[in-house]
């Protein structure tokens, strides 16, 4: 006798608790996956077009506006990239900075991801709302962390939503030692907070999953990279940003406004898992040892295990934060005078998701002649598609089509996908008679 | 001692800055025992702007099929039982509220406005309406708290 096989076909009209617009398309015929598509129809936002023309100071303000969630991380790696091309050595003050206000957004975004995200999915949750109603100390607690996350945002940013502080050569204003301090002693409270939420994450039960995939992320000699680095790869590979385009492509998909991205003609994985695979060694002794308590098996081949290293991350940077604004004095000037010159900036600094690369080639007075932007989601998505096979065939094919469903956005939303961050379009070029 | 927090929800796009339009209106009035902002977007940040506050009143723009202008005050019963996953960017103000509601971190008394507008469009002025609305609902807010302040 044959066994029937059987075939599905799961639409996911509008995907879920994720950043920006996205659906998934699933195709099994005779029990084996036939079509997977994870599309993202978000319009293109045009941000590199409307770069073009900008004059150099304008720049941090305009990227910040790509992302409502990660604005830092576009600000740090322009202003990075273009202080590298100007020649300009930031001041210790402003280079420390950098990092804290980096800490904010990794902190606040974190919490957030694993709050109202991620985590009600492994409570068979359908919002954080009813997360709420069976774990409200632990929702509570994550709100008050994702706060103070926006706070420290806020300290050098003046808001945390689009903020306004960093400027090519520095930050246009110091905050007050007064302010600072304050901040500290919360940064200070929340470390046992931050210690109870790892050991929280690291109790949820996860699937189990076991997939090879390259991890890859910024890694620097002195500390667990966030704002500067090499880019480095589970394989060994180490390179400077300026050699990106070496061994990374982009490649546009039909069913995605996000451009495709492989590494060595493969999909490859950034974000917070990568990271910590690549760069747990780096950590400060207490995070290590908290780490260790956990169980998790370094480097970890399960993207599940992504919710307990946004925990980690969060514990890190509260530590960061913490170290750098000791013994906090208002600087002489918040930043140092630039002189543009033309010539091809690049930068490239970790997003709470994942490795973000820019290219900006500039004209001699300062003005972007074009621009090139590969945020983290269109880095992941040629990986999440990759996840999405290998873990739907070893959870059953036979699930139920709901099963299956919840399965695909649960893996998906491991990757914490900003939509908005990632589109992209084709380039058009029109021959006319 | 009763706090009193009023926030106007809003963006400067035409007739999405009816919530901003009613608490400029209120800050005007020179209410100086109240806590007044004006926000756009705040999502799940809403919450701990709570903390503390003993009434809040929060208007916001809506579109609920009625006349441009049409104010409508909404009463915790009103809300919607909550159906639908929240995002990241689309935690709006009543998905924050009924949060906020599971973790007990609702004020007293909450005094939930929407002010009806056209098509939120890129317009630096909003319309006659709303205009007009904006300042009707600063009137009646401000006779509400001249009742339940003691320093008014």
């Amino acid at each position: 006798m044959t066994e029937q096989k059987r075939s599905v076909a799961i639409h996911v009209p509008v995907l879920a608790r994720v950043e920006g617009e996205g659906a998934l398309d699933l195709r099994i015929d005779d029990g084996d996956i036939t079509q997977l598509r994870l599309r993202i129809f978000e319009p293109p936002r045009y941000f590199e077009k409307f770069l073009e023309g900008r004059h150099y100071s304008d720049i941090p303000d305009f990227v910040a506006r790509i992302c409502g969630i990660c604005p830092v991380a576009y600000q740090v790696t322009a202003a990075q990239a273009l202080e590298k091309l100007y020649g300009v050595e930031l001041s210790p003050w402003a280079r420390a900075m950098r990092r804290v206000f980096y800490c904010g957004e990794w902190i606040q975004s974190h919490s957030l991801h694993i709050h109202l995200l991620a985590a009600p999915d492994f409570f068979g949750c359908n919002s954080a709302i009813e997360l709420a109603k069976i774990a409200p100390q632990e929702v509570r607690r994550g709100l008050r962390i994702q706060a103070l996350g926006n706070e420290l945002m806020d300290l050098f940013g003046a808001r945390s939503v689009h903020p306004v502080g960093v400027r090519i050569g520095g930050f246009h204003g110091a905050p007050a030692p007064a302010r600072v301090q304050a901040i500290r002693e919360q940064l200070a409270a929340a470390l046992p907070e931050a210690e109870a939420l790892v050991r929280w994450a690291a109790g949820i039960a996860v699937p189990q999953d076991d997939q090879a995939f390259t991890s890859v992320a910024l890694r620097h000699p002195d500390e667990y990279a966030i704002e500067h680095g090499a880019i480095g790869a589970s394989d060994g590979l180490l390179i400077d940003a300026e050699a990106f385009d070496a061994h990374f492509a982009e490649h546009h998909e039909a069913h995605s406004t996000a451009l495709f991205s492989h590494y060595h003609g493969q999909p490859y994985l950034v974000g917070p898992l990568a990271r910590l695979n690549l760069n747990h060694g780096s950590l400060p002794e207490k995070v290590q040892t908290l780490l260790a308590e956990s169980g998790i098996a370094l480097p970890s081949r399960n993207l599940f295990h992504s919710l307990v290293a946004r925990a980690i991350e969060i514990l890190l940077a509260l530590h960061e934060a913490l170290r750098l604004l000791d013994d906090y004095r208002v600087p002489a000037s918040p930043w140092v005078p630039v002189t543009p010159r033309a010539g091809v900036a690049i930068g490239c600094t970790e997003a709470p998701r994942g490795l973000l690369w820019h290219r900006y080639e500039m004209d001699a007075e300062g003005r972007v002649l074009n621009a090139r932007i590969v945020p983290p989601t269109s880095q992941n998505q040629a990986r999440i598609e990759e996840d999405l096979r290998l873990s739907l065939r070893s959870f059953g094919l036979d699930q139920s089509d709901d099963a299956l469903r919840l399965h695909c956005e649960q893996v998906i939303r491991n990757y914490d996908p900003c939509i908005s961050c990632a589109t992209h379009f084709l380039r058009m070029h029109v021959k006319r008679g | 001692m009763s706090r009193v927090r009023i926030l106007g929800i809003g963006s400067p796009a035409g007739d999405d800055q009816a919530g901003w339009l009613t608490v400029d209106a209120l800050h005007a009035a020179g209410l100086e025992a109240v806590e007044i902002d004006k926000l756009d977007r705040p999502g799940a940040s809403l919450i701990p702007l709570l903390a503390g506050v003993s009434r809040l009143i929060l208007i916001d723009a809506m579109r609920g099929g009625g006349q441009a202008g049409d104010i409508r005050r909404f009463d915790q019963q009103d809300w919607p039982a909550y159906d639908q996953g929240l995002s990241s960017h689309g935690i709006g103000v009543l998905d924050a509220l009924l949060l906020a509601r599971e973790l007990d971190a609702l004020p007293p008394r909450i005094d939930l406005y929407g002010i009806e507008i056209g098509t939120a469009c890129l317009s630096e002025t909003a319309t006659a309406p709303v205009r007009q609305a904006a300042g009707q609902l600063a009137g009646e807010i401000a006779a509400s708290l001249a009742l339940t302040l003691p320093s008014h």
